[in-house]
């Protein structure tokens, strides 16, 4: 108990606030405590999702088939729900409290709704672990969607309403915080806190819309209403369902701009520019939940085709400013600091033996080349035909939560377990590797995922049907070579989530504790804030752009390629 | 100096942007505008949409619908051979009821999907070349209409691709496509 007791403890003065060696903020202890507490909690989600993905995937890979589909699809469900929403969502409350409280140097407001919440959260995700793991016939498993009329357990349905109630009462003392700062004032926030209270409103309207998709499958369950239909459960239920993880994409930008900053010495490019692109996010990136509905029946082809496209692309225009922006703040950053001549000096020259800095930038270079890039083609109506409930779909998004948000979630946590923790990590060697294994394997376990899909047409959520499908001739077996080779990465990539694991927790449990004042290596070359140069409108930002162009060529080659394999096709619709 | 941990500066608003973040901002726009216009416009010129007719149907209903499609039409060693352009698909747990079926390369059909129980995907591909292949959602209490013209002929399996219970994997379809 005294191990898990030093965790929380630091040097406060009086007041109970302390000055971060790393950042200048003033910190106070109420906020780093709770900071650690949704960060502990997630990462512990992340190890049991974890351990999952290795049954999981081992089951796909055929040429193990580890598991019966009488246990794969309840494996299945329990991956899904502790990776794609309780690792994230503690993470998430985590990260709300950094850019309100934190970030404004204020201590946390209500606290005992802050622990409230967060009971309610380990409850309700404990409940939705237990009512999977217990499920019994006729009960299928949930899998992430519990799609009615299947028959889910109830109980599951319950627990799901219970974790996502407590992420609302946890995200309370964030928004009381904003609120006290900006009543009376005509004070404009930081843009690490104007990030995070975006983050905040689409959290509240996905989680609205997740209450009432499980009440109402609830309701129906335990009989309350007769029948359900499935085209509203649908449309109900990717408003949290698809919420979830647009909370996911803009919590992540939130920390890439954080992030940048601190380890890697950027700057705000544009106030105006960025703070428009997360105006957009919030009128828009909620209408990408149609993603999940374009070939379903009866919706009409302008509603889909609508909101698919978030109004004109609006959130992907908005997703492409921040691709620039943010290292374009680094190198505006670095080269007015002189760290970096020709096109991609001030890159070569980053701090790439920090851990945190790379993760951080293979988010954000993953994210938007194997994520953002096929979400948006694969979100057109007619190329979704050709996606949809493939395995190029578990691709697409792997490589935005698994690569993108959990490699900046990564980062996250080490920069806390060194500025908040104030540990040391217990191997600098292992820590610096974990970005890079788990950023390559990752990679290329997800592009196998998308090949197996759109080349070869592997459904998702299947226990076999690659070697072979029962009862039947048929098999997929042209696309064993393709999973040969995404079962040897994703075996890979479980490993360097373990890697991970085992860095933060030893760090936490027998890391050396760092000296007051002492910046753990996480500060950039030249400090925090570095004087003088050109004024950042004026900085050559050549090498963004370049970036920016061969992304965009990337962008355009993936889409012409989708939409040419498209046309080869025998004629569909009207 | 701008920092994302600050407020910004009183005039944030008007501080020039970076000549090539605007033209980015230009590049950005227009890509996104340029794709829109593709995607609605190909609803009007393409030859694949994935867009019917949809009609609210009891899914009993359906499935004596499907059943009197079968007795209309011809059994062949293929399967069903529609008696008119018409064809009925009826998803159950674990079973594509009204296939195997025998269609001519080249005839416009018009495909009615629906399931009986929960909901399914309805995966179609030729078995020669398997990047070749089209996902549809069946519901229950939805009958979809969606026309198709098989151009090539072959055999084309159906799988179901959305989990409908722990049979999911046996379902599988067949249609023949045979010259016209």
């Amino acid at each position: 108990m005294s191990a898990v007791a030093s965790l929380f403890r630091n040097d406060y003065d009086a007041e109970g606030f302390r000055t971060c060696s790393v950042t200048g903020l003033d910190i106070h202890r109420s906020v780093e405590n709770y900071v650690k507490l949704f960060g502990l909690t997630a990462v512990i989600a992340l190890a049991v999702g974890g351990s999952f993905a290795f049954s999981v995937a081992m089951t796909r890979w055929e040429f193990i088939g580890l598991l019966d589909p009488s246990s794969y699809y309840t494996h299945l469900s329990i991956h899904a729900w502790n990776l794609l929403i309780f690792w994230m969502v503690f993470m998430e409350i985590a990260v709300l409290y950094v850019g309100g409280p934190m970030v404004l140097g204020r201590a946390l407001p209500l606290r005992r709704l802050a622990t409230v919440g967060w009971g309610t959260m380990v409850a309700g995700a404990i409940g939705v672990n237990a009512s999977i793991w217990l499920s019994e016939a006729p009960n299928e498993a949930p899998l992430l969607t519990a799609y009615v009329p299947l028959p889910v357990t109830p109980w599951f349905y319950g627990a799901a309403i219970v974790f996502l109630l407590g992420a609302t009462i946890a995200s309370l003392p964030f928004f009381a915080t904003i609120w006290s700062e900006t009543r009376d004032s005509r004070r404009t926030l930081p843009l690490v806190a104007f990030g995070a209270f975006v983050t905040g409103i689409i959290a509240v309207e996905a989680i609205f819309g997740g209450i009432a998709a499980f009440a109402y499958a609830l309701a129906w369950r335990i009989d309350l209403i007769a029948s359900v239909d499935p085209g509203i459960y649908r449309q109900l239920y990717w408003i949290v369902g698809h919420g979830t993880q647009q909370i996911n994409l803009l919590a992540m930008i939130t920390v890439w701009y954080f992030l940048t900053h601190v380890v890697g010495g950027a700057v705000v490019i544009s106030e105006k520019v960025s703070r428009t692109a997360f105006i957009l996010y919030l009128f828009f990136i909620n209408l990408g939940a149609a993603h999940h509905l374009l070939v379903d029946p009866g919706m009409s082809a302008g509603w889909r085709i609508w909101n698919t496209s978030y109004a004109f692309y609006g959130a992907a225009f908005a997703s492409m400013i921040h691709a620039f922006a943010i290292p374009a703040g680094i190198e505006a950053g670095r080269r007015r600091r002189g760290q970096g001549g020709g096109l991609f000096g001030w890159l070569t020259s980053a701090p790439w033996r920090n851990p945190v800095f790379v993760s951080t930038i293979f988010s954000i270079i993953l994210f938007g080349f194997l994520g953002g890039i096929t979400g948006v083609v694969m979100g057109q109506i007619q190329v979704n035909m050709t996606w949809h409930n493939t395995l190029a779909t578990v691709g697409h998004f792997h490589a935005t939560v698994a690569l993108g948000t959990t490699l900046a979630f990564f980062g996250l946590v080490l920069f806390v377990i060194k500025t908040m923790f104030r540990r040391d990590f217990v191997s600098d060697t292992l820590a610096s590797a974990i970005p890079y294994a788990y950023g390559a394997a990752m990679s290329v376990a997800t592009l196998m995922l998308m090949y197996a899909g759109i080349l070869y047409g592997v459904p998702r959520r299947t226990a076999e049907v690659v070697r072979n499908i029962p009862g039947s001739e048929f098999n997929l077996s042209a696309a064993i070579p393709i999973f040969m080779i995404f079962g040897i990465f994703a075996l890979l990539a479980i490993l360097s989530g373990v890697l991970f694991v085992v860095v933060s927790v030893g760090s936490l449990l027998f890391g050396d504790r760092l000296a007051p004042g002492d910046d753990g290596g996480m500060l950039p070359d030249g400090g925090l804030h570095a004087d003088g140069g050109d004024p950042i409108h004026a900085v050559e930002l050549r090498g963004t752009f370049t970036l920016c162009l061969i992304f965009l060529g990337v962008f355009v080659a993936v889409y012409v390629l989708n939409w040419y394999l498209l046309t080869q096709l025998w004629a569909i619709g009207a | 100096m701008s920092n994302p941990l600050e407020d910004p500066d009183d005039d944030w608003w008007n501080s020039p942007v970076n000549r090539r973040e605007s033209i980015w901002l230009g590049i950005a726009g227009a890509w996104s505008l340029g794709i829109f216009t593709w995607m609605a416009g190909f609803t009007q010129f393409g030859d694949q949409n994935p867009i019917g007719t949809t009609y609210d149907v009891d899914p009993d209903r359906y499935q004596e619908r499907v059943g009197e499609y079968k007795e209309a039409a011809e059994e062949t060693e293929n399967g069903l051979v529609p008696p008119d352009s018409d064809v009925y698909v009826g998803a159950m747990r674990f079973n594509w009821d009204g296939l195997p079926t025998v269609l001519e390369a080249g005839r416009e059909y018009d495909i009615h999907l629906g399931a009986y129980d929960v909901q399914h995907g309805f995966s179609v591909r030729p078995e020669e070349n398997l990047n070749k292949q089209i996902n549809l959602q069946v519901f229950p209490g939805s009958e979809w209409v969606i026309p198709m013209t098989f151009d090539e002929p072959g055999t084309y399996h159906v799988v179901c691709n959305e989990f409908c219970g722990q049979g999911h994997r046996t379902m599988h379809g067949r249609f023949t496509v045979v010259e016209g």
